[in-house]
């Protein structure tokens, strides 16, 4: 069987469109065209296919019904070029079997639908009317064997050239299409895209030492063709910028891998490596000496003087500066009983939105400032604090560390939450700009993984006054923020949904209480003890819950049954110990305590009729009824538990 | 490495990258007499690359950014340096090769440094305008903003331009290997520095300390004002004029600390609805007009 070589010959294409390409590349061309390799690189998107069939497969072509063959056979066989006799019938249609076409005559319309066919996020075009690409398509080179497929896409005709390295390699001629990738790399280039990533992982690991936090190797692999892997040195003077705003400087900026000390690696695409080295390492001091001029003007300004002026610098429209914000979280770190570290660095923690190196660095915000901090001289606690108060900052990243660092991290999140609810500014469907369910999933890491006892409906609450102390335009009662971190609780946790929405009406407020509680109910749902519990809430709720004219209070003297001043004593024991035990958190205890009302709850209903014809005795029962209801409440609305 | 080989100096780069573009049949057109943020602003791009007439010029434009000012004392921020804007309208098919030409115009072997085209999508959003294209790095040094227009004003294209936009004060520090802007040499026996250094200290005053911001706003307001009736009176290329007032009075406004996160966004739409309508009429008369010769 033949072997095919498809090849867009591109002006550089971003990584991202590079990976896009190679999806479709694998998911779209393979399986028309055969099992083959996908070779992906800044100017060249190709498929090599080592064994293409030589005809594409026969295909079934379907008339009109057998019943109708007098009426329209005539007409379908003319229309498909055959005689009449020549038609077949299958599954009860009239057809014809459509031998499949030599694959060279097949291959024009398909490899051009093929290529029209790919898409990227986005796109450009070069001509008006022409084909929308990633970038420019400038070459397309087709063979099938030693032939060159007759490819046409937008008025670009597919030929035998393809092109090596655009300053070294020039076009070349492929004479048969197994010979691409040997041709290729005789002109300099490396076309297959997991060989780049071992030429440039070998070369990394033969320098040694190099790191890769913010992850550029997957996007240098498709930047460059030829790699070559360098490293350069800079000044020992830069060592003293924070390192993260170094590598970063390295990173995002110039795609560099972080070395030990003064030093990085990069990864060229061709050139005399002298003089690329030198030229890289110019680059990098310049930058660094630019961010750390920047740093010096900060550092020379000082921590304290940036926290003053934060007044001048807006938070949200409509919520005040960052000088408000930082009250706020110092009033919110208070409540949540934070100590003095977490009060100091709640009014230093925004501190660093003034200074020059954030705006050049944003994704550095509370590393600089902690940075800031430390050189200030303030303890490590306040400047830890400050540095992970963002965190966690994904769904699963990691926590912060310290304990003034949580009860900050909390505050951070209930601000921003409470702002946003505030000002109306409610996540919906799938638009959530302030990152709201992110901040809900970390307070509730926050409580149940780090252990903070967060009231997040009392914190917002109190944040509420606050803003409007603040003279904030708040348009909303911000009430429904604790709901809002409830639902999120639902997914934090790895318990029935149901579980979590029973907890949240106990009688917890705080959120990893809340968490324990339904872990709890959780895991003895099973249990006898949670079974008895469970029916003294459920029977005393099904008739008293929907039922109007119960007393104030329990009178016990008007108990006139045996049943009912047995209820009426498990419920005097019962109640305390379940209250005492859920404000321990001890809701194993709680629920054993509850159990006791089980069966003083069955025998009640057995033997006591609660809608007695005396209208006191009658208010009396229900308000019985509803009290033991209430206790055993304290371990959630249980009804919303499936049994 | 070049100073040996007699690399040239700002004066004669900036000639060498003339001669070769107008080799390449650029008309050679001159800086702007209005503030603009960069060469894209000047109507011998904006304007030009809307309608269908091809259109090849090539100039030296002061970019005037007063956010980017650091009192002249920071070597690496200026708020103006120097941009060598080409336009090919349409684009050639070989326009990269032609671009690298140009390098290699002032002395850039490119088979000795590490040329590369990065990722760079391009958009404005006062001139309602987008591209994609790249930066286009030499050892690791950006010298140049490669652009294929895909909007101006709002409007489709009807031949792509390619806008190539060399920083020609990076592509000399490159050539000249100086650490900074301020040691270049601009023409023999003056730096580059001698030229700048005070210019960026008295800008920097002003731009960010002294700026008066109530004239600057009712300034934004009559320039609104002055470029709706000028449309209306038909007068494109005037009413340009007034869009790019407004654009640098806004620029001023914001180095000025002056206009707020959300009031950005909405100065921002007022100045790409000016610059919308002044494109559209631009294309209007341009089909109204006599045609050439």
């Amino acid at each position: 069987m033949p072997s095919l070589l498809v090849e867009i010959g591109c002006e550089e294409l971003p990584a991202s469109a590079c990976r896009e390409a190679q999806a479709q590349l694998r998911e779209q061309w393979l399986p028309e065209l055969g099992e083959g390799a996908v070779l992906v690189g800044p100017r060249r998107l190709a498929v090599l296919v080592p064994e293409v069939p030589e005809h594409e497969p026969d295909r079934w072509v379907q008339g009109p019904p057998e019943h109708l063959r007098e009426q329209a056979a005539a007409g379908f066989a003319r229309k498909q070029g055959v005689s009449e006799d020549e038609l077949e019938v299958r599954d009860g249609f009239l057809g014809v079997v459509v031998p499949g076409r030599p694959i060279s005559e097949a291959l024009p319309e398909k490899l051009a639908a093929l290529v029209e066919s790919l898409v990227f996020g986005k796109s450009m075009i070069w001509e008006k009317n022409g084909l929308r690409f990633s970038r420019p398509v400038r070459w397309l080179c087709a063979k099938l064997d030693r032939a060159t497929v007759k490819v046409e896409v937008a008025g670009l005709q597919a030929g035998h050239l393809t092109y090596g390295h655009r300053f070294t390699g020039g076009e070349v001629e492929l004479s048969r299409a197994d010979e691409y990738v040997e041709v290729l790399r005789a002109a300099g280039i490396e076309p297959v895209q997991d060989e780049r990533r071992h030429l440039i992982l070998e070369g990394l690991d033969a320098i040694g030492g190099w790191r890769d936090p913010a992850g550029v190797l997957e996007e240098v692999v498709f930047l460059v063709e030829s790699p070559i892997v360098l490293a350069g040195r800079f000044d020992e003077r830069f060592l003293e910028l924070p390192p993260r705003v170094v590598e970063t400087a390295m990173q995002s900026h110039q795609r560099y891998f972080p070395l030990e000390g003064a030093r990085f690696a990069f990864v060229a695409n061709g050139g005399d490596p002298n003089v690329v080295i030198s030229g890289n390492e110019r680059v990098l001091e310049g930058r660094l000496e630019d961010a750390h001029f920047t740093f010096e003007r900060d550092v020379a300004k000082g921590i304290e003087k940036l926290a003053e002026e934060l007044g001048a610098i807006t938070f949200v429209a409509g919520a005040g500066s960052f000088a408000e914000k930082a009250a706020r979280l110092q009033e919110l770190v208070a409540a949540l009983g934070g100590g003095e570290a977490s009060q100091e660095a709640a009014r230093l923690a925004k501190a660093d939105q003034g200074a020059e190196l954030v705006r050049e660095f944003p994704d550095l915000e509370g590393h600089i400032g902690a940075e800031y901090a430390r050189l200030a001289g303030f303890p490590e606690g306040v400047c830890a604090a400050i540095e992970e108060h963002y965190l966690p900052d994904s769904a699963d990243g990691p926590l912060p560390q310290t304990e003034p660092g949580r009860v900050l991290a909390a505050a951070e999140k209930v601000d921003n939450l409470t702002v946003a609810f505030a000002l109306g500014q409610r996540p919906t469907g799938s638009r959530d700009p302030h990152g709201l369910r992110r901040a809900a999933i970390g307070l509730c890491r926050i409580a149940v993984e780090g252990g903070l006892q967060i009231d997040v409906a009392a914190l917002a609450q109190r944040d509420h006054g606050l803003l409007v102390q603040q003279e904030a335009e708040v348009t909303d009662d911000p009430a429904d923020v604790a709901d809002f971190v409830f639902e999120r609780l639902e997914g934090v946790l790895d318990v029935p949904v149901e579980f979590v929405r029973a907890a949240r009406a106990g009688g917890v407020t705080e959120l990893g209480a809340v968490a324990e509680l339904a872990r709890t109910l959780a895991a003895e749902a099973s249990s006898e003890a949670f079974e008895q519990a469970y029916v003294a809430f459920d029977r005393a709720n099904r008739l008293a819950g929907r039922t109007d004219g119960a007393a104030a209070t329990l009178d016990p003297s008007l108990a006139t049954d045996e049943a009912e001043r047995a209820l009426i004593e498990a419920l005097g024991q019962a109640s305390p110990q379940i209250e005492a035990a859920v404000a321990e958190h001890d809701f194993h205890a709680a629920i054993a305590a509850a159990a006791e009302l089980g069966p003083p709850v069955d025998r009640f209903f057995d033997e006591v009729l609660v809608m007695a014809e005396d209208q006191r005795v009658r208010a009396n029962r229900l308000r019985l009824l509803l009290d033991v209801r209430d206790a055993v409440g304290a371990l959630g609305d249980l009804s919303q538990i499936p049994r | 490495m070049f100073a040996s080989m007699g690399a040239p100096n700002f004066q004669e780069m900036i000639a060498l990258l003339q001669r070769y573009w107008a080799e390449e049949g650029c008309v050679l057109m001159q800086p702007f007499h209005t503030e603009v943020g960069a060469g894209t602003f000047n109507p011998a791009t904006f304007l030009h690359c809307l309608g269908p007439e091809p259109w090849r010029a090539a100039y030296v434009e002061p970019s005037i950014r007063p956010s980017d000012g650091r009192y002249g004392e920071n070597p690496f921020r200026f708020q103006q340096h120097y941009q060598l804007q080409v336009i090919l309208k349409p684009a050639p098919e070989d326009v990269l090769d032609r671009y690298f030409a140009s390098l290699e115009s002032v002395g850039i072997d490119l088979q000795k440094h590490d040329v590369r085209l990065v990722e760079d999508d391009w958009e404005g959003p006062t001139l309602g305008a987008w591209g994609l294209g790249w930066e286009v790095w030499v050892d690791g040094m950006e010298v140049t903003q490669f652009t294929y227009f895909q909007q101006l004003g709002g409007l489709e294209l009807d031949l792509i331009p390619a806008e190539i936009t060399y920083g020609l004060e990076r592509l000399a520090m490159f050539l000249q290997d100086t650490r900074t802007a301020f040691e270049l040499e601009w023409a023999p026996g003056v730096a580059w520095g001698d030229v700048y250094r005070e210019s960026e200290r008295q800008w920097s005053i002003y731009n960010f300390d002294v700026a008066p911001i109530d004239v600057l706003m009712r300034r934004f307001g009559e320039h609104e004002v002055e470029c709706r009736e000028l449309v209306e009176l038909g007068l494109p290329l005037p009413a340009y004029d007034q869009v790019l007032k407004c654009s640098h009075v806004f620029n001023l406004l914001d180095a000025r600390g002056a206009i707020s996160v959300t009031e950005r966004a909405s100065y921002i739409a007022r100045v790409r609805n000016l610059a919308r309508r002044v494109a559209e009429l631009y294309v209007e008369s341009l089909s109204l007009a006599e045609p050439a010769g």
